[in-house]
């Protein structure tokens, strides 16, 4: 099961039924004499690979056994069974809680006459999550647990959202001018029930995505219109691979430097954190719109709208230039030495130069004529 | 008894050196003041120790001292044993005449061998203090009181105010001396250490010390086990010096021609042989008197005689007496109430090419072994030469060497120095190769170091073992801890996971199985690794 996740929605049921499975074999080997144990993928970078047949960063085959009975695992071995009883919990009372709540939960002491809490520091819990999340196959959502919400959608997108005993319908057209934002599990209780659009469009910035909210660009092109904030998080990741599933294009708008490329590349490939998650996160159909620097070429104002790239972000694009994989992707190459040959980078914001609404002719003229990055 | 003790005091022969050795005092280890006191006591303590062994007694010992004046040094020594006595006739020559010992003239492995002991501390006693010595010899249903000094121009013992008594008194004996120019302290070099050394390497020995500091200790025997009676060997000629030579040939009465004195008075001697040294000093008239030996012609002899050309047959190994190796692991334990006690035995090895010898190491650690300072402690090495302590020359003899030479850290100890550790060697032979007539020291023989560094490795692997052995045990212990402290919770949450179970039966269980797997007896193949480091190279900013 390691690794392949249930697809979609999980049933609370099927979930519990695992918690339980789990408890249930460890008892068993403790029956039959021996320490329980569990078997988890092995998460650490050696386990890491990035499948360049598939497109996205995912774990290999190394699997790990906890045991009980070992000195340097008892503690965390206890640790990771409590986390799985208190989500069982939290499963049967349909209650939901962040890692920080579960962590206060599980923040007690093993006994007066132990000197020793079971968890100190929430950096304890979350690897414990992670390995819970991989031995069950399941994602921490499925667990309950939430993760705070952040990235935002407007466009043609309708959801139904059964949560606390309610349901409501949410209207991505009709967000005003906040949209909607997007919460930490987007696969239980929430169900799309119409994508109208014709692609996505992912805007780096905040400050962006308000700028042709305002200009209504999402209704003109027909697109859903998603601000992750800056670095997606594991639910905008999710819903950006759920809308690609159902064949939408989807094109990422960023900064021209290391940040920027990160989030496009987090986007499209997943992350070395996230390695587990696999292509759950990931959304290799991804293209990068812009900024580049090649968009020089075409927008001479451009030109005069660079400023110095950070040292950080040198470093990135050599980093980025080393790597096997890149070299399949030429007009990266180009684009990174460019970078390197310049020292400038370019923000979006640069394409509110001319007049506020010139990102969205930008943008539309880009895509109209497929001038992406792949 | 009285045969055996008859037996003991006929080979008595006289001996003119008292003038002599008045002036070396030094000679005879009165030299410094607690050097004297530990002298005074420990000539006692082998006097009474080889004379219970020769008639076969348990011995008995009790040796009081009294602080008489401080200033000067002044002492009392009261020494008394349960011991054959000596009758009447011999007492005088026992105590108050040089040289005139049981021991000199003869070849065994004892404790004393140059004859000069009690008579000496007579002697002590006389030029400190002007004062006899006073004696209890009891024996043969007879006791027998007097006083005894020495003419130091005669070397002749003068016996005054002399008493017996008919009776059944047992048998025993009691000395009293009083000399000045001495001390009394608890130093390594001081009297209590040597009765202290000196049960160790005599489980036989019940001792009691009664120190003029108030303190009575009582140093209980582990075994009544008697040491074999020393046998009496004759020299081998390997083993003889120029001036013991002389000596020898000097003293002969029976045989007349320095060939037959040779064949008859030394082991291992055949015709031929003495032929062959014959031919080695042929200015030598082997037909003339042993008497009439030079110097000279006796340096030649030896030399001839340690001549590689000649092979001699090696001493019987008979001769060495050990201690062995129960009775010193018995009074070690005994005594020093160590954590960790283990004795080597080696047999009888060969020095300077016909000299056997033989030792015996042993290691205490933890526990009362070691030197201890408040509760701080550091290692002690207790050396013997034939049981008797050797207190002083420490740093010349063999056995500081070789201890001093081992590679500790090896062994397990990160501080030789610091650690809870006694190292005791005893050597063993007819011919102990001592430094100086003060016999404090054994000569740095090469064969003889490395033996003992052999010895005391030998010991020191079984110590690395225990040593090891703790730390694998202490390690268990604590992994067993480290995983117990999280049954309690593991138990409790187990069954709310599986939806079944119940918490005292799971924890119980892992207790079971936690306690087996950890338990000393069981050894597990399986080795625990320390958990596997997580990646964690790249930080999001958005996982809280």
């Amino acid at each position: 099961m390691m690794g392949i996740f249930m697809a979609g929605k999980t049933k609370e049921a099927d979930v519990i039924k695992k918690l339980e499975e789990l408890g249930q074999k460890m008892l068993s080997q403790i029956d039959a004499e021996s320490s329980p144990t569990f078997t988890t993928a092995l998460r650490s970078k050696g386990n890491i690979i990035y499948d360049e047949g598939v497109g996205y960063i995912r774990l290999g085959g190394k699997t790990e056994e906890r045991k009980f009975v070992n000195v340097g695992q008892a503690r965390k071995f206890m640790q990771t069974v409590a986390i799985a009883a208190k989500c069982k919990k939290f499963l049967k009372e349909g209650a939901h809680t962040s890692i920080r709540g579960l962590f206060y939960q599980l923040k007690f002491s093993l006994g007066d006459n132990l000197d020793e809490e079971l968890f100190s520091e929430q950096s304890e819990s979350n690897p414990l999550v992670e390995d819970l999340e991989v031995a069950l196959g399941v994602k921490r959502e499925d667990l309950n647990l939430n993760t705070d919400r952040k990235g935002v959608v407007a466009g043609p997108l309708v959801l139904k959202d059964k949560f606390g005993g309610g349901e409501d319908i949410i209207d991505c057209t009709k967000q005003g001018r906040s949209g909607w934002m997007i919460p930490s599990d987007v696969d239980n209780g929430m169900e799309f029930l119409e994508v109208g659009a014709d692609y996505v469009l992912v805007v780096e910035k905040d400050a962006m995505w308000q700028r042709l909210n305002e200009d209504k660009f999402w209704k003109k092109e027909n697109c859903i219109l998603i601000t992750p904030k800056g670095q997606a998080s594991r639910g905008c990741r999710r819903l950006i691979r759920k809308l690609a599933s159902r064949k939408l294009p989807v094109y990422v708008f960023t900064d021209c430097d290391a940040w920027g490329w990160y989030i496009y590349w987090a986007i499209k490939t997943g992350s070395m954190n996230l390695a587990y998650l696999g292509s759950d996160i990931a959304t290799p159909e991804a293209r990068f719109v812009g900024v580049t620097m090649s968009d020089i070429k075409d927008y001479d104002f451009l030109g005069q709208l660079t400023i110095n790239a950070k040292e950080v972000d040198i470093k990135r694009a050599e980093e980025m230039l080393s790597y096997d994989w890149i070299q399949h992707h030429k007009d990266w190459v180009e684009e990174l030495k460019t970078v390197l040959k310049t020292k400038k980078k370019l923000e979006q914001d640069a394409l509110q130069g001319p007049r506020l609404s010139f990102v969205g002719d930008y943008l539309r003229e880009k895509i109209a004529k497929k001038k992406f990055l792949a | 008894m009285a045969t055996v003790t008859d037996k003991i005091f006929s080979e008595f022969k006289e001996h003119s050196v008292a003038e002599f050795f008045k002036k070396n005092q030094q000679m005879l280890g009165f030299s410094g003041k607690t050097r004297s006191l530990t002298t005074v006591v420990h000539e006692y303590i082998t006097n009474s120790l080889d004379a219970c062994e020769e008639a076969g007694i348990l011995p008995e010992v009790s040796v009081t001292i009294e602080e008489l004046d401080k200033d000067s040094g002044r002492y009392r020594i009261i020494a008394e044993d349960n011991g054959p006595g000596i009758p009447e006739k011999h007492i005088g020559k026992a105590l108050g005449q040089m040289l005139a010992g049981t021991k000199f003239h003869r070849y065994a492995q004892q404790r004393g061998q140059q004859g000069i002991g009690a008579a000496g501390c007579t002697m002590y006693a006389q030029i400190t203090t002007g004062k006899p010595i006073k004696v209890v010899s009891r024996y043969d249903r007879k006791k027998i009181s007097c006083e005894i000094s020495i003419d130091l121009k005669s070397n002749t013992p003068k016996i005054m105010n002399l008493s017996k008594e008919e009776g059944d008194f047992g048998s025993g004996l009691r000395v009293e001396a009083e000399i000045a120019d001495a001390k009394y302290d608890k130093s390594s070099f001081g009297a209590y250490e040597y009765v202290r050394r000196t049960a160790l390497a005599n489980p036989h020995l019940q001792i009691t010390l009664n120190a003029p500091d108030g303190e009575k200790a009582v140093f209980p025997r582990s075994s009544t086990k008697i040491p074999e009676k020393p046998v009496v060997v004759q020299p081998h000629p390997l083993g003889i010096t120029t001036n013991d030579l002389i000596d020898f040939a000097h003293r002969e009465r029976e045989f007349i021609r320095i060939s037959s004195f040779l064949q008859e008075r030394f082991a291992r001697v055949s015709p031929a042989k003495v032929d062959e040294l014959r031919s080695l000093v042929p200015d030598l008239d082997f037909n003339k008197k042993p008497s009439e030996l030079q110097w000279h012609e006796a340096e030649k002899l030896v030399k001839a005689i340690h001549s590689p050309s000649i092979k001699w047959i090696a001493p019987s190994t008979d001769s060495v007496k050990p201690i062995g190796k129960e009775q010193i692991e018995k009074s070690l334990q005994n005594i020093l109430a160590p954590q960790f006690v283990v004795v080597a035995e080696r047999s009888p090895k060969i020095f300077k090419g016909g000299i056997p010898f033989m030792v015996e190491a042993a290691i205490a650690y933890g526990g009362g072994a070691g030197k201890k300072a408040g509760d701080a402690s550091s290692s002690e090495i207790i050396r013997y030469a034939n049981r008797a302590p050797l207190l002083f020359d420490n740093s010349g003899c063999a056995i500081t060497e070789a201890v001093k030479s081992i590679d500790w850290k090896r062994y397990g100890l990160k501080n030789f120095d610091e650690e809870p550790i006694s190292v005791f060697v005893n050597i063993s032979s007819v011919y102990v190769p001592y430094t100086s007539a003060g016999k404090q020291a054994i000569s740095n023989e090469e064969e003889i170091v490395q033996e003992i560094k052999n010895a005391v490795m030998e010991a020191a692997r079984e110590l690395q073992r225990y040593l090891s052995g703790i730390n694998r045990e202490k390690e268990r212990h604590e992994r067993k801890k480290a995983i117990l402290r999280y049954v309690q919770q593991l138990s409790k949450d187990l069954p709310d996971l599986a939806g079944k179970g119940k918490p005292e039966e799971v924890e119980k269980k892992l207790v079971h199985l936690i306690e087996t797997k950890y338990s000393s007896h069981i050894e597990n193949a399986e080795e625990e690794e320390p958990l596997q480091k997580e990646g964690q190279e790249e930080e999001e900013d958005i996982e809280e």
